[in-house]
């Protein structure tokens, strides 16, 4: 099916395809307009250009803290997902490969299960009692994780599959490597681009969380997407620059990934 | 006492037996070839040796040491694999240097002996690349000098040409042979492929389900079959049962014959029979031929066109009794 | 002759070390059942609990309210709509997208992976301003005279903006299928005869039609569950599942979490039926019987 066409079917394709990017593109198109102009109303284009909006959002306190919160909820996340997931699915397919088929029933929890759902348990389970939870910074941490995890799982499970892990173990240990030293000279090394992958992949998507941290924490611990949401009060075109930030950190994540994806043997 | 004595060697999974009673030894020096049907055991059974594969009772001693109770990290033992199994995160000679990297030898040392290695296997040029930038014949020559530079007391090679093509696979062979007896290196070499183990060996131990059924050289091996397994795994020998083997030959028989293609003459002899169809295999014309109410496979060699017997022509045969061969079981 | 071919024995890892692998799962485990397990248990649990014990009192006011039935359409409703549409789209584009040359593609592709991340609050925010009472764009239509009036905050609203972010994730779920289609069975049914029409309803779609369940399924999943979007653009005004779960237990009046967790417990049940639904179809088509 990788057949460029010719004639006016070529152009057929080509329109849809544009079109399809227009509509993608139509509404970050608007903010990103918005978010440079001086003021926008009732008219279908706005009166002037300005990066004022964007000079205050960035000498904003709140904002800049919101964001430190956002990469640290989020880099916790990822550091503990990579410090639970690696070895885990070291040992599932190498010691246990009969656990793989219940791990893929496993995660595909996190995503059956809606946030709002599983925070009806969270906000009783961590409200009070043996670990209040509920309200800090931790309890985004583990439900970051889970994510993550159907993610960050399914594509590093992958890199392990197509690694030929059993005979890259067998030669390490003939060759008088002890277990740990194969996994740590063999194994990880060449996971270590797929694991960079999937972690710009999930940073960009936990960058974007809102449900967790709007019902759980809320603003005891006010990250990006939650400022966002509380500001909604505030100059539309100071929120848009705060949109276009937001999506500048996304693409960039995605665009590493990418980048990053290509370079893979 | 032999370099490597094993002895009553059992491994099951489950319920089902891998192999068992295996005893088998290997001198000094030697070149010995597990050669068998996929699924015998012999995969298996080089594992366990290697320490990769645990077993459930026997021994293996190698120079007088019991193997068994070390990992397979401390046996010194060499082993390539049918995958190669090189490290792809690693180039040539990082791959080749692993083995000295894990026993901590300095760094001068283990680029000496690198060079070395990689000069025996001739690939001295290609040290800075990385795996997947070679082809296959170069991967298993790269895998090959991983097992041999940490200098193995004793060196396995699981279906190591298998997955190459035709004509970088018999140049291989001879490129491990050479190496084997430069090296003076004990090898026990795992092979499905008959003429890998008939060209390569020393000496061949035949495995069926499980059990070593024949064991000696190749000629001894090809030449004397001791039973129909054997006959039929080894060349393409024409197997008969008692009643066909008598009423061909003319005397009774009490057992099962085999009897090589190459050994029966047409031209000439006492039996008459009928060519039925002929096949060539280039050098060598396989005749389809009846006689006295028996099919026979007869190879002739391919000297001129002229020679060959159109079907249906009525021909004479001989058979040498020394090529008969009465089987056991 | 011959043995019998025997399967090759499973490979197993070193025995010696078994114990020690087994503990490595241990932290996983905790974590994951303390931050995915135990909260849907105490949902489950707690759906079927209520002031004076257990009963399924709470499932039946919510089937006895019509507030309650209101939400529960809705957002079938919404769901619905927005998983068809997006799919339409995201089928057209797909399809496109594998005949155009790849500079393009993979510069659209790409795109359609970053926009996959614009939804939420930044997306309903997006969406005011360009699609809100005095958004560029409805003021834009409303020149042209293509549209009277546009309510984004209504159900067709809510619609247009579902769709608008189920499409990158149909487009990442429907692209990979199309590579199924090989070139030369429209190049025989060609030779055979049968118009573009043709192999389209007799081999493409047949072929296509397990990806597009599978894909209709997850966009319905995906819309059943979104919050972040509805709740950013109406501020929780409109009466949708999440929005009612949600207002159940964080709201400022009106805590009842045994009410949310039934309510909870219907959206899961709904979804569970849904992928019942799927696998069912799924065993009937003739791919089940590779």
């Amino acid at each position: 099916m990788r057949r460029a066409e010719q004639g006016p079917v070529l152009l057929y394709h080509r329109l849809v395809v544009w079109l399809l990017f227009l509509i993608l593109l139509l509404p970050l198109a608007g903010t990103l307009l918005y978010s440079l102009a001086t003021s926008w109303s009732a008219t279908v284009l706005p009166s002037g250009l300005t990066l004022k909006w964007y000079l205050a959002l960035w000498s904003d306190a709140r904002f800049l803290s919101a964001f430190g919160h956002s990469l640290l909820v989020c880099f916790g996340a990822l550091l503990l997902s990579v410090l639970l997931i690696l070895p885990l699915l070291f040992v599932v397919h190498y010691h246990f490969p009969r656990l793989d088929g219940l791990m893929n029933v496993l995660i595909l929890l996190p995503f059956a299960i809606p946030p709002v759902v599983s925070s009806v348990g969270l906000l009783q389970v961590y409200g009070s009692g043996p670990l209040p939870l509920i309200g800090t910074p931790w309890i985004l941490i583990g439900c970051y994780f889970t994510v993550a995890l159907p993610f960050m799982y399914r594509a590093i499970s992958n890199n392990l599959l197509a690694l030929n892990l059993r005979d890259l173990m067998d030669a390490a240990r003939v060759h008088g490597a002890s277990t740990w030293q194969a996994a740590f000279w063999v194994v990880l090394p060449n996971l270590r681009k797929g694991v960079m992958v999937a972690l710009f992949l999930s940073f960009s998507f936990l960058l974007g969380e809102f449900v967790f941290a709007n019902l759980l924490v809320g603003t005891r611990y006010e990250t990006l997407q939650v400022y966002l949401n509380n500001m909604r009060n505030s100059s539309g075109h100071f929120n848009s620059a705060l949109v276009i930030s937001y999506f500048f950190f996304v693409l960039l994540f995605t665009w590493a990934a990418n980048r990053l994806n290509k370079d893979l043997p | 006492m032999s370099f490597l004595v094993i002895q009553g060697l059992h491994k099951r999974y489950g319920a089902t037996p891998v192999f068992s009673d295996i005893d088998c030894t290997l001198e000094q020096g030697e070149f010995v070839t597990l050669l068998g049907p996929s699924g015998c055991g012999k995969s298996t059974l080089l594992r366990c040796v290697a320490g990769l594969t645990e077993v459930d009772g026997g021994t293996i001693r190698l120079d007088g040491q019991d193997l068994l109770p070390l990992p397979p990290q401390k046996r010194g033992i060499g082993m390539v694999f049918q995958s190669y199994a090189l490290f792809p995160n690693m180039t040539v000679a990082q791959n080749v240097a692993f083995g000295l990297r894990m026993q901590r030898v300095p760094r001068a040392e283990s680029a000496r002996r690198v060079a070395e290695v990689l000069a025996l296997v001739e690939l001295e040029a290609l040290a800075d690349r990385y795996p997947q930038q070679l082809s296959g014949g170069q991967s298993q020559r790269v895998a090959l000098a991983r097992s041999l530079v940490t200098r193995p007391r004793l060196l396995l090679l699981d279906e190591p040409l298998s997955a190459l093509d035709a004509r970088i696979r018999k140049h291989l062979r001879e490129e491990i042979r050479r190496i084997q007896r430069e090296l003076g290196l004990t090898t026990l070499f795992v092979t499905h492929d008959q003429e890998e183990a008939l060209t390569l060996s020393d000496r061949i131990l035949l495995m069926d389900a499980g059990r070593i059924v024949q064991s000696g050289s190749a000629e001894a091996l090809y030449t004397e079959p001791a039973s129909a397994f054997a006959a039929g795994f080894i060349g393409h020998y024409n197997l008969l049962d008692a009643e066909a083997a008598g009423r061909l030959l003319g005397r009774s028989m009490s057992r099962r014959v085999a009897i090589r293609p190459e050994a029966i003459r047409l031209g000439s002899g006492d039996l008459s029979g009928l060519i039925r169809s002929h096949s060539l295999l280039g050098n060598v014309i396989r005749y389809h031929v009846e006689s006295r109410g028996v099919e026979l496979y007869v190879d002739v060699l391919n000297r001129s066109a002229g020679d060959l017997l159109p079907s249906g022509r009525s021909v004479a045969l001989e058979i040498a009794p020394e090529a008969v061969r009465e089987l056991e079981g | 002759m011959t043995a019998p071919a025997r399967r090759a024995p499973p490979w197993s890892a070193p025995r010696r070390g078994r114990w020690l692998a087994a503990l490595c799962l241990l932290p996983f485990a905790l974590v994951f059942f303390a931050f995915q397990i135990a909260p849907l248990l105490w949902v489950a649990v707690n759906s079927l609990q209520t002031a004076d014990g257990w009963s399924l009192a709470n499932f039946t006011r919510i089937l006895e309210s019509r507030f309650y039935r209101q939400a529960i359409s809705h957002s079938l409703q919404v769901s619905f709509w927005s998983s068809l549409f997006g799919l339409l789209i995201a089928l057209l584009g797909s399809y496109s997208l594998h005949r155009v040359d790849s500079r393009l593609r993979d510069f659209v592709n790409a795109f359609a992976t970053m926009t996959s991340n614009f939804a939420g609050v930044p997306l309903a925010f997006a969406f005011i301003i360009l699609l809100g009472f005095n958004g560029a764009l409805t003021l834009l239509l409303r020149q042209i005279g293509w549209i009277e009036d546009f309510n984004l905050y209504s159900k067709t609203g809510l619609i247009v903006i579902y769709t608008y972010f189920q499409i990158p994730l149909g487009v990442l779920l429907l692209y990979p299928a199309f590579d199924a289609l090989r070139e030369d069975w429209r190049e025989s049914a060609a030779l055979l005869g049968a118009s573009t029409w043709r192999y389209w309803c007799h081999i493409g779609l047949p072929v296509l039609t397990p990806a597009l369940v599978g894909t209709f399924v997850i966009l319905l999943a995906n819309a059943l569950g979104a919050y972040a979007t509805v709740y950013a653009l109406t501020t929780g005004n409109f009466n949708i599942v999440p929005i009612r779960i949600a207002a159940l237990v964080a709201g400022d009046i009106n805590l009842d979490p045994w009410l949310a967790s039934a309510l909870a417990m219907l959206l899961v049940g709904l979804m569970a039926l849904i992928t019942l639904v799927h696998q069912w179809l799924l065993r009937r088509s003739y791919h089940a019987a590779r």
